[in-house]
């Protein structure tokens, strides 16, 4: 499989006020396969939006290599083969849908009003195409900005936030969308913070805290149960009482219907004979997938913790302090 | 080119549709309009003094206009992140700055055509017996130098603009147009004073050459006075567009240079 984006030891650095260097981003490597949608996570002052603008070539790597679609970042032949769409996009308000994607299609070197007009339809703005873009709603805004990220019929897409603020049917026809794209094989490269949707759609993501990776891979395997659950039925009352003393296990009984959710160790074995002994019968015995929430706390909670820093979420004040710098360094 | 003529057809669109330039404007044509009401001069006299007075309108209106519309120019797009969906198509940064320059003039010249067509209206209507071929001729010409004037000053804020924050650039391309207007002729007495310091002088002397002249296109004493005249007026516009020109690609080629090398 070829890669779309390939990246070595990427970094983007600034100089701090006070004379130091703060790494945005930290010697990032990253291989996206094309065709695949890849989820970019991490949260806000990661270093996601800076890593996008690296790719496109619309700010410098102080240090490393980015390839995009096999040429280097920021060729400008290479912004023919892929699209953007940036968080929170802002159009001209005066222009009607159809101007918008009239203006974006010109800047390919040929204004093709039937193409414009097949994408809105497309993503059902077929009737609103006339209407001026300060009567549409955040949701319509956005497949607007989906509609002329395809102008090009791009073999990559970068995608920032595409689902943050779209009420749920807006929601899901984006995340629709975007699985449309994968089936035309497209590769989609998207940064969100919406973990349901990443999880749902997404074959490969990377999670970056502080500028760096912290977990990088298929997301079957990064959300593979180390754990099982079980249930049994007929268990007798004093087997089930034996269990709820076992470590990092919950043990739920009722009416001789036992529910165990425990770590997947070499005693799991031990625990269905003796249910099996006791007479009871096993209903199910699967491994239980962890939630990318979960994966995603974990990892950057693991990492601040690591670093010397609290639990859990950044604080406002922690995310001002790594947004403050700012003079880029140059190498 | 085709890249940058749609680029500056887009922002024409949004200029002539901010609220802020269009009430700058309509104060412009309402005081060209009732100027003729506010004179009280002999008929000779008043002539003299309402042209000079509509064409001081226009000059003012029209610089507070460049500097509105072109300080925001750049910064905005990289605010409400447009910049970004540009960019990331096939365009590069130059195009889009000229794009933007372009679009800006562009919208400058139809709010000044407005001005003029008002002008000479009003003129038709107010003084029919003295609206003469010549005084048209004047009435167009005056805006016309003061159109490349202001593209002139356009650049001036497209330049700053590509380093510098709106507020800051304000004050910037207006010192600039006011110095470059107002003072050239005491910094031309200051740099050939005898009696003053060396390094005195010598700072004058830069700040004159550094500077673009705007003097030079105002010309509404030859225009106004009859007594002055221009000798060999086909060369001395040409004289005046090329210095616009050079000055112009100056700037665009400095702003572009900073542009490509900023972090948006």
């Amino acid at each position: 499989m070829s890669l779309a984006i390939e990246t070595k030891k990427l970094t983007k650095s600034y100089k701090t006020k006070g004379g130091g260097r703060l790494d945005v981003v930290k010697e990032l490597d990253l291989q996206v396969e094309a065709g695949e949608i890849y989820g970019f996570l991490g949260p806000n002052g990661a270093g996601k939006t800076t890593t996008i603008k690296m790719l496109l070539g619309i700010i410098e790597a102080t240090d490393g290599e980015a390839l995009v679609l096999g040429k280097e970042a920021g060729d400008i032949e290479v912004h023919r083969e892929l699209s953007y769409l940036p968080e929170k996009p802002y159009y001209y308000e005066h222009m009607t849908g159809l101007e918008i994607m009239e203006f974006y299609s010109s800047l390919f070197g040929k204004r093709d009003t039937e193409k414009c007009k097949a994408l809105l339809e497309r993503v059902n703005l077929a009737n609103d195409m006339n209407r001026t873009i300060n009567q549409y709603s955040k949701g319509m805004q956005q497949r607007v900005g989906l509609a002329q990220s395809l102008l090009n019929d791009p073999k990559l897409l970068f995608l920032d936030e595409p689902t943050g603020g779209l009420d749920p049917i807006a929601h899901i026809e984006v995340r629709d969308l975007i699985l449309e794209f994968r089936e035309e094989g497209k590769t989609v490269f998207i940064s969100s913070h919406e973990l349901s949707d990443v999880e749902r759609i997404c074959d490969r993501v990377a999670i970056i805290n502080k500028g760096e990776i912290v977990q990088q891979g298929k997301l079957d395997v990064l959300l593979a149960g180390s754990r099982v659950e079980l249930t049994a039925d007929s268990v007798p009352a004093g087997i089930a009482d034996g269990f709820k003393a076992m470590e990092d296990t919950t043990v739920s009984f009722k009416q001789g219907r036992l529910i165990m959710d425990m770590p997947d160790s070499s005693e799991t074995n031990g625990i269905l004979d003796a249910i099996r002994t006791a007479g009871g019968t096993i209903i199910s015995f699967v491994p239980r997938r962890a939630r990318l929430e979960d994966l995603f706390l974990e990892s950057v909670s693991a990492d601040n913790k690591v670093k010397g820093r609290k639990m859990g979420r950044m604080t406002i004040k922690d995310l001002e302090a790594e947004e403050a710098p700012l003079e880029e360094v140059k190498e | 080119m085709n890249v940058i003529i749609n680029i500056a057809r887009t922002t024409i669109g949004e200029a002539i549709r901010r609220r802020v330039l269009l009430v700058i404007l309509l104060i412009g044509v309402l005081f060209v309009a009732i100027a003729p009401g506010l004179s009280v001069l002999s008929a000779r006299q008043e002539l003299t003094v309402l042209k000079s007075l509509t064409l001081g309108i226009i000059q003012l209106t029209s610089a507070v206009i460049a500097i509105v519309l072109t300080v925001y120019l750049i910064p905005n797009e990289i605010e409400r992140r447009t910049i970004y969906t540009i960019l990331s198509k096939p365009v590069r940064r130059w195009q889009f700055l000229i794009g933007k320059y372009l679009g800006a003039i562009g919208a400058l010249g139809l709010m000044m055509t407005l001005m003029t067509v008002t002008l000479v209206v009003v003129f038709w209507v107010m003084k029919p017996q003295e609206t003469t071929v010549t005084v048209l001729r004047e009435l167009t010409l005056g805006p016309l130098m003061f159109y490349v004037q202001m593209c002139l000053l356009a650049a001036v804020s497209v330049f700053f603009s590509t380093f510098t924050q709106p507020i800051v650039n304000f004050f910037l391309s207006g010192g600039t147009y006011l110095v470059g207007s107002l003072f050239s002729s005491v910094l031309k007495t200051i740099s050939e004073n005898k009696d003053l310091p060396l390094a005195f002088k010598a700072v004058a002397i830069f700040i004159q050459n550094a500077l673009p002249n705007f003097e030079y296109f105002n010309i509404q004493n030859p225009l106004i006075n009859p007594g002055q005249q221009i000798q060999n007026e086909g060369l001395h516009y040409l004289n005046l567009a090329f210095y616009a020109v050079a000055y112009i690609t100056a700037l665009l080629v400095g702003g572009i240079l900073i542009f490509d090398k900023r972090e948006v």
